[in-house]
């Protein structure tokens, strides 16, 4: 009995020994911020007709990918082995020995006015290549958009998220003094290049919104005298005026996520609510109905919410309430007033512009208000334009004075790495359509 | 040429000179009727100087002890005795000589050089330095030379009273209960064992405790904005709970983590193969040699996620094959983001291997580390 006593005692202290052998557990806090490093070697010029563009992509690509704040180049005279070939084996402990964490190569072929790019992304410390290869082909007129698709596609498979590179921006390009001011619509692409006017200066215009596809423009202008919503074809800049429902004053447009229908604010009687009206059928609904003002609104993601400034309590405050209306729920809490509230394409933050205390911040916060975080502020920093991938928010900064002038900034949604856009011109009112297909 | 100027300068000069010769003069003389004063002031006071010294001898006799004071005493005596009068001071002052040395220094020495014959060597050779010091100088030497070559230290030992208390603690342990429990555990290595249980207890909650207030201020300011939230307003009173919340975890997560070798050490080590346990500085070289290569996105959706990744290392501290996803919290896309994360930095800051004990491979070899990036968070 005694023996039997000592062997379930034994069995008993030898369990969690057993245990002992489990693995090492340790929790991990504390890391780093910090850019990741990638080396991009010049591509391959497949034939000689390439050797020209060959660089200039292989610049794009890197230009995009350090543009963001979230990659660094590690550049060429750090090499310890060159690429001289697409196919050629990768000395990856050579990459490993200069920091790099990524590397892409490519190959570039030109005949005529076409051409392909080949390119392939490898994750040195892993020694593996991350993703597959990939090959694009265009024309060589369009060589930046292919460099931006190369740079989506690293940034993508390197962070996990979504590019942004290969889109364009709708926006209203101003020239002239402060009192006869010009306007026009323009687009671009997302780096400033490639701008496109779309309107002529004979009117005011106003508020700008890309279509969730990218091929139609709302914006407001002044045509009648009052402000109205046009509604633009990209392809062919063919412009009809929304109908709306009856009131004095239409404005404030966005497209639903479908981009079937338009929500917008409409005075009439010295009131101003949010609307939504049909594209096909021109039926509209009233989604508030205060006698305060209602307007800015922007809807979530999934289309089921929207998020507007009303003030209501007195001062421009932002609110959340359902897409098809009903109660709202107030956001925002903070000193100073809160406008143009956009909602991320994420759907986990709003973005807003914070006037207060005599200067002006574009912020983000949650859809429940909280984390709000100031990322600028400034003399006139307003309407926050989110990047595809919900990333990157750009917005117009105005200079004070007389001479002062309006210019697009774009910043991290970390409050890092605010740069001026490249436009030619004074520019305002951006608007951020979606990665092009 | 004379001018004024050499006349002026002339007299100066002769003035300066005068004045250095009188003066030098002047402060000799004064200095000596100062000195005579002194004598006179001394005629005076003799008697009392007389009466006053035979209790000092007095005083010093039963002290025995206070040597010091002696020796300041002599001093004065000498100068007073050798103008007035040699006769009457000796008198008095060898009756407290001789009594002084027999009771203080002779006993001791005496007894430690020679123990047998006391009586009769012993105290014609104390009178004979007696006579001697009865004078002047002698007793000064010869206390000085006690004083150095009696430092205290070995009359307590000669007391002993430490060691009659010691001799009572032996006893003591003899009959304490130890006995019984090495009896309990008679078969295991039962030092391991106590080392063991000390080694983990105390160095994994210093260590954790240590470090975690480093980068835990940081994180209690942070959670200001938090209160906005509706859900989290109630909370808002216990602001820094968030991060004490984390903290808390993360004691825990690394009790555990302890606890497991620890409980099995304490109770029973034999079957113990894996070498001691890792000291908590090792976990935490460990731990921090993957801090640095972990570079967390914060505008990133991954900087709300949670992984547990889990990998094997050779026992040069370099991963075997590639790290595995083990647990997670959050949507999925953004998982993997924080899995790519995880993954890239245990991979990067491996290059030569983790500095890790090689004697303890065994409780290194599988690793699961949960990535936590919730302090690293915007604000």
């Amino acid at each position: 009995m005694k023996k039997f006593l000592t062997l379930f005692i034994a069995l008993i202290l030898a369990g969690p020994v057993a245990a002992q052998n489990g693995p090492l557990r340790l929790t991990i806090t504390d890391g780093v911020i910090e850019p990741i490093t990638f080396a991009a070697p010049v591509f391959e010029a497949e034939n000689a007709e390439a050797v020209q563009v060959v660089n200039n992509l292989n610049r794009l690509v890197a230009q995009d990918l350090a543009g963001t704040g979230l990659f660094r180049e590690i550049p060429a005279n750090a090499y310890i082995s060159q690429i001289s070939s697409f196919a050629q084996p990768i000395a990856f402990a050579d990459w490993r020995a200069i920091n790099a964490q990524a590397l892409i190569t490519g190959a570039v072929a030109v005949s005529g006015n076409q051409m392909t790019v080949k390119f392939r992304l490898y994750d040195i410390y892993s020694g593996q290549e991350l993703g597959g290869g990939l090959q694009l082909a265009g024309t060589t007129a369009g060589w930046r958009r292919m460099g931006h698709k190369v740079a989506d596609a690293v940034y993508s498979r390197i962070t996990g998220e979504g590019g942004y590179f290969d889109s364009r921006v709708v926006f209203v390009a101003e020239s002239g003094p402060k009192d006869n001011r010009q306007m026009r619509l323009a687009v671009m692409d997302f780096d400033g290049e490639n701008t496109q006017y779309l309107t002529d200066s004979s009117t005011i215009v106003l508020a700008p919104r890309f279509s969730p596809s990218g091929d139609r423009i709302l914006y407001t202008t002044y045509e009648s005298g009052f402000p109205r919503i046009n509604l633009l074809n990209v392809s062919n800049v063919g412009r009809q005026q929304l109908q709306t429902a009856p009131g004095e004053m239409a404005f404030s447009p966005r497209f639903s996520r479908d981009g079937g229908s338009v929500i917008y604010s409409l005075s009439t009687g010295g009131n101003t609510d949010i609307y939504r009206s049909d594209l096909a059928t021109g039926q509209f609904t009233r989604l508030t109905s205060a006698p305060s003002i209602e307007t800015a609104p922007s809807l979530s993601p999934d289309g089921s919410q929207i998020v507007f400034e009303s003030d209501r309590s007195g001062t421009q405050q932002l609110y959340i309430m359902s897409a098809n209306g009903g109660d709202a729920r107030r956001i925002s809490f903070g000193e100073g007033r809160y406008s143009t509230p956009v909602w991320s394409p994420r759907g986990d933050l709003v973005a807003f512009t914070k006037q207060n205390a005599g200067r002006f911040h574009i912020g983000v916060m949650r859809t429940d208000g909280s984390e709000e975080r100031l990322l600028t502020a400034s003399f006139l920093d307003e309407g926050p334009t989110w990047s595809p991938n919900g990333r990157v928010i750009m917005f117009s900064r105005e200079t004070q004075g007389e001479a002062g002038t309006s210019a697009l900034y774009s910043i991290d949604i970390s409050g890092r790495n605010l740069k001026a856009v490249a436009v030619a011109g004074a520019a305002s009112d951006p608007s951020w359509g979606p990665l092009q297909p | 040429m004379q001018t004024p100027g050499t006349y002026i300068s002339a007299t100066g000069h002769i003035l300066l000179i005068g004045w250095l010769f009188f003066g030098w003069g002047f402060d000799a003389d004064p200095l000596e009727f100062d000195a005579m004063d002194v004598s006179v002031i001394s005629g005076e006071a003799f008697e009392e100087m007389l009466a006053a010294r035979t209790p000092v001898p007095g005083d010093a006799s039963p002290t025995a002890p206070m040597l010091p004071e002696i020796v300041d005493t002599p001093p004065p005596l000498p100068p007073v005795a050798s103008p007035v009068a040699p006769a009457l001071p000796p008198e008095t002052v060898d009756q407290p000589d001789v009594e002084l040395p027999p009771p203080a220094a002779p006993a001791p020495l005496v007894t430690e050089a020679e123990p047998t014959p006391p009586e009769a060597p012993d105290t014609p050779d104390a009178p004979p330095p007696s006579p001697n010091v009865d004078i002047n100088a002698p007793p000064a030497p010869t206390q000085a030379d006690r004083v150095a070559s009696t430092p205290t230290a070995p009359p307590p030992p000669d007391a002993q009273v430490d060691d009659i208390v010691r001799e009572e603690v032996v006893p003591d342990a003899t009959t304490t209960a130890e006995v019984v429990t090495e009896e309990t555990t008679p078969t295991a290595p039962e030092e391991t064992a106590t080392e063991i249980a000390i080694e983990n207890v105390k160095p994994s909650g210093l260590v954790d405790t240590s470090l975690r207030p480093v980068s835990r201020p940081s994180r209690p300011t942070p959670p200001a904005p938090e209160p906005a939230t509706p859900t989290q307003t109630a909370e808002t009173p216990a602001a820094p709970e968030p991060p004490s919340d984390d903290a808390v975890e993360a004691a825990l997560a690394a009790a555990l983590a302890v606890e497991t070798p620890a409980a099995p050490a304490t109770a029973a080590a034999p079957a113990v193969a894996a070498g001691p346990p890792m000291t908590g500085a090792e976990r935490d070289s460990f731990r921090l040699s993957v801090n640095r290569c972990w570079n967390v996105d914060p505008g990133s959706v991954a900087s709300r996620v949670t992984v547990e990744v889990a990998f094997e290392l050779d026992r040069n501290g370099q991963v075997i094959g590639q790290p595995r996803l083990v647990s997670s919290d959050g949507d999925q896309s953004a998982v993997n983001i924080a899995f790519e994360a995880a993954r890239r930095a245990i991979l990067r800051c491996q290059s030569g291997g983790y500095p890790l004990p090689a004697d303890k491979y065994e409780q290194w070899k599988d690793v699961v580390f949960t990535f936590d990036p919730s302090g690293m968070r915007l604000r």
